[in-house]
């Protein structure tokens, strides 16, 4: 689906070209019809933050735009405590603390359960205890490594680790980077979302930045020229040559 | 508390399991927690743990409501984690009385509670793996009731559990007729109203829609009942309509639209209503189509399959799309053989009645290869899928001649048979192999050579009135219009002893059939002088225990039409002329009351006085003395009777 931009003639002083060209252009320095919300937008990012657990933000922001009561689901504050226990390496405090509140949760999440358990032999690969490593892995890890392919690659990079006298400059380093940690945390963020019903378990910020990256590469398949967004972070707008 | 340290071995686990036994409640809460914590994602753990017998302890914590309630509690949430473990671990669940102790929990505890929840929670997960210990939730009333109550009234979580414990346990009439008293039907409306973004979540609709679909299985009752039941503003099929439509999850539409087709095959929603032509039949043929995941379109081949069974407007309606046909084709190319079954079932359904249908069915590309292919697969319930959808093309008599010839699908098929096939593949197989010897089948003679008519004797023995039938009624076709040789193999290898035992069969069809078959030996007169010359005592036997037996009038009408046949034979009807017993019947059938017995009797008369035919004065003559032109009179006066003067005896 395209985009209805506002066609604009565009005074070429290049002649040579007779046919009319269709340009799809939003020429920034005109008025249009298309109108962007501030409520919106406030709507938008107050979603962002509370799905990501930014509680203290989220009432804030919510002081400062004048919004409504945002829906504070009744797990934020869980969640919130969860996703810090998880980011700093607390990870039975926070697998107990999951159980709390979703019991079902980590049982039929096998997949989800395994991350978070090798989050905890990076902890002690990390710590440099080496045999209390490999000790955990086949106690814990090994079960689900057997019964899923994806587990036991990843449980192998994990242990890899221990083969290099300096993991961090191993090949497999992405693993002990604070990024990799957020990553499962934001998982079990979903999940805990999805347990409870939630309609989106990403913010719609998230599927806002999807829905622009799918109508670029459609109008790519189709060798349309059209300004491209070319840096989601900074919304960095490239004309097109 | 204890610490959680990074894992825990079995040694360090007997600790907190010895806790579970303190008298100090403090204890035993953390005990019951870090037993929880230790079992949760690890079917290891809950092994160890089961094996050392903690499930006992755990059930009476669970059930004693003289307990803290956060010690209940916690011990029916790792009950229900326990569950969530191998089948191994939920057999050992419920043996040691898992289920029974779980109902028992749900008759007493308040609705709304997290232990009610916790509680269904556990069962749902245990009834989850089969076999589901359906006895452990008897069909009472009350218990029903309450079931029903928490399916309206619970929270979220509780309502889809207990609607898929009862959808596992709803397994038969007597079930269905509980539920419905219990009043399942409303609750089951309420999960399926609309929620926000005007649709019910997927996880409340799915379990709900299960349950509808097994309780309207084959039941008139039920399905009136929920044809009726509202909530709010909307009826239960107002409901589903609502969810068949295009924007709906796959499954979500997909069970609506079954749904709706139990209701109409049970007898609820007749085959041109709305709800049906315009909401079941359309989202079928659509989740057929080569987008959808495999098995989607195979539970949606298999439901349309069921839906046009029987009704052929249905059928009609469904081969309209223009799309379905090639649809089907490639889901019988798919790998799983649910998806094979579900295309081929739904292949015979549309062709049951329709000649056109069958045509494009038989048209539509690399199908017949399929079939003939898939009726070698090693598995038994796609080669019978294969076959009924064979039966069902085999109606075509047009097909016979060309199509079912330039596949050779008779040979995969006699295979088939001689392989001691079970009941029911015996069954639609026989009835394929009958169609396919019908007079314009070229087939018969390399049947012939598979030895069918060996295992078509054969079949004439079965207890199964089903199976006699068929392979007598094969037999007759496959004589009709055949060669001496062939008649005389049928003849001698059925024998005259199974013959007569035919015509003694408690199934009248079995016994036409069988008088059919001999007026098909019994044809063109070359072969009805040969047979007779050896076989004319007992033919002739057989006509008179028809005649003189108490039969209705159509199987007697028959073995006249044999006599008939007899008088065509040159030297056949001597044999006729020589039973002066025979004679005196065929002179009172000419008078019976039952016209078409009359006009029998009128046919052997004919045959036997024939001007035109050597010997004819002297058999008049006979006839006459018998009294036979003295009948004929009185026939050929009757006012009914003006079609007979067409015969040439009466032209003296």
């Amino acid at each position: 689906m395209l985009f209805d931009f506002p066609k604009m003639s565009f005074d070429t002083s290049n002649n040579s070209s007779n046919k009319e060209e269709r340009k799809y252009y939003h020429d920034r320095n005109k008025p249009d019809d298309l109108q962007i919300s501030r409520t919106d937008m406030n709507m938008l990012i107050m979603n962002y933050l509370v799905t990501e657990g930014f509680k203290e933000a989220a009432l804030k922001f919510q002081q400062e735009a004048g919004l409504q009561e945002p829906a504070l689901c009744s797990s934020l504050d869980e969640r919130i405590m969860i996703r810090e226990a998880v980011q700093s390496g607390r990870i039975p405090d926070a697998i107990a603390m999951v159980n709390a509140l979703h019991p079902e949760l980590l049982d039929t999440d096998r997949y989800l359960y395994f991350h978070l358990q090798q989050l905890q032999l990076l902890e002690l690969i990390r710590a440099g205890r080496a045999e209390e490593a490999l000790a955990f892995a086949s106690a814990t890890l090994a079960e689900a490594g057997a019964n899923d392919n994806n587990a036991l690659t990843e449980l192998e990079r994990s242990l890899a680790l221990l083969a290099f006298p300096d993991p961090h400059a191993s090949p497999f380093a992405d693993l002990l980077l604070p990024s990799h940690s957020q990553k499962i945390a934001s998982e079990l963020n979903a999940a805990i979302l999805k347990m409870e019903n939630q309609e989106y378990t990403n913010p719609k910020l998230c599927s806002l930045l999807r829905m622009i990256l799918w109508s670029q590469s459609e109008l790519d398949k189709h060798n349309i020229k059209y300004p491209k967004m070319t840096d989601l972070a900074n919304a960095t707008i490239e004309q097109p040559k | 508390m204890q610490q959680l340290t990074v894992f825990m071995d079995i040694e360090s686990s007997r600790s907190y399991i010895d806790e579970l036994y303190s008298p100090d409640a403090t204890k035993v809460v953390e005990a019951l927690v870090t037993l929880k914590n230790s079992v949760i994602g690890s079917n290891r753990q809950k092994s160890s743990v089961i094996q050392q017998g903690v499930v006992p302890r755990l059930l009476q914590l669970m059930s004693d409501e003289a307990l803290d309630p956060n010690i209940r509690l916690e011990a029916t949430i790792t009950i229900g984690s326990l569950a969530k473990g191998t089948p191994e671990n939920v057999a050992t669940l419920v043996e040691q009385g898992t289920a029974t102790a779980l109902v028992e929990l749900l008759r007493t505890v308040p609705i709304g509670t997290k232990l009610v929840e916790a509680g269904l929670c556990a069962l749902r997960s245990v009834f989850l793996h089969p076999p589901a210990p359906i006895a452990a939730l008897p069909a009472d009333m009350r218990l029903l009731t309450r079931l029903t109550q928490i399916a309206r009234e619970g929270t979220a979580t509780a309502r889809c559990c207990v609607v898929r414990i009862l959808s596992v346990w709803c397994g038969g009439h007597m079930e269905q007729e509980a539920l419905c008293q219990a009043g399942a039907c409303a609750a089951i409306a309420a999960m399926l109203a609309n929620g926000r973004n005007s649709a019910p979540p997927l996880a409340r609709a799915l379990p709900a829609l299960e349950l509808l679909a097994n309780m309207c299985f084959e039941n008139g009752n039920v399905s009136q009942v929920a044809l009726n039941t509202r909530h709010g503003d909307k009826t239960i099929p107002e409901l589903l309509m609502c969810l068949v439509s295009r924007d709906k999850p796959l499954p979500v539409a997909l069970g609506a639209a079954r749904c709706l087709t139990f209701i109409h095959r049970a007898g609820a929603l007749t085959a041109d209503d709305n709800r049906v032509v315009f909401g079941a039949l359309p989202c079928l043929a659509r989740l057929c189509t080569k987008e959808m995941p495999e098995e989607i379109r195979a539970k949606a081949a298999e439901t349309l399959s069921y839906l046009a069974e029987v009704d052929t407007s249905l059928q009609r309606l469904a081969a309209i799309s223009n799309h379905l046909m090639s649809s089907l084709a490639d889901i019988v190319n798919c790998p799983s053989a649910a998806a094979k079954q579900g295309a081929f079932k739904c292949f015979a359904s549309l062709g049951a009645n329709d000649e056109d249908i069958r045509k494009r069915i038989i048209e539509t590309h690399g199908l017949m290869k399929h079939i003939v292919s898939e009726m070698k697969n090693p598995e038994p319930s796609i080669r019978l899928a294969a076959v009924r959808c064979l039966h069902s093309l085999s109606r075509s008599v047009q097909q016979l001649r060309t199509t079912f010839q330039d596949h050779a699908v008779w040979k995969p098929l006699m295979q088939l048979l001689n392989d001691s096939p079970g009941t029911e593949l015996l069954t639609v197989g026989s009835s394929t192999l009958c169609n396919l010897l019908l007079e314009f089948s070229p087939a018969k003679e390399p049947m012939l050579d598979q030895g069918a008519v060996e295992m078509l004797c054969n079949l004439t023995k079965r207890p199964e009135a089903a199976l006699r039938l068929n392979g007598i009624w094969a037999l007759m076709n496959m004589a009709f219009q055949a060669e001496q040789k062939v008649k005389q193999r049928i003849l001698c290898c059925l024998g005259t002893e199974q013959m007569f035992r035919l015509l003694g069969d408690s199934d009248t069809r079995v016994i036409m059939k069988t008088l059919g078959l001999l007026r098909n030996l019994l044809s063109t007169r070359q072969h009805i002088d040969a047979i007779m010359s050896e076989y004319s005592s007992q033919v002739m036997q057989a006509v008179i225990v028809v005649l003189e037996g108490s039969y209705p009038a159509e199987v007697k009408e028959q073995a006249l039409c044999i006599l008939g046949n007899i008088g065509d034979g040159e030297r056949a009807r001597d044999f006729i002329m020589a039973n002066e017993d025979v004679l005196r019947k065929l002179v009172d059938y000419l008078a019976h009351p039952e016209s078409k017995l009359q006009e029998a009797a009128l046919f052997v008369a004919s045959n036997l006085v024939r001007c035109s035919e050597a010997g004819a004065a002297a058999r008049q003559a006979r006839l006459a003395d018998l009294g036979v032109l003295r009948a004929l009179k009185l026939l050929g006066a009757r006012q009914d009777a003006a079609h007979l003067h067409d015969n040439d005896f009466f032209s003296e």
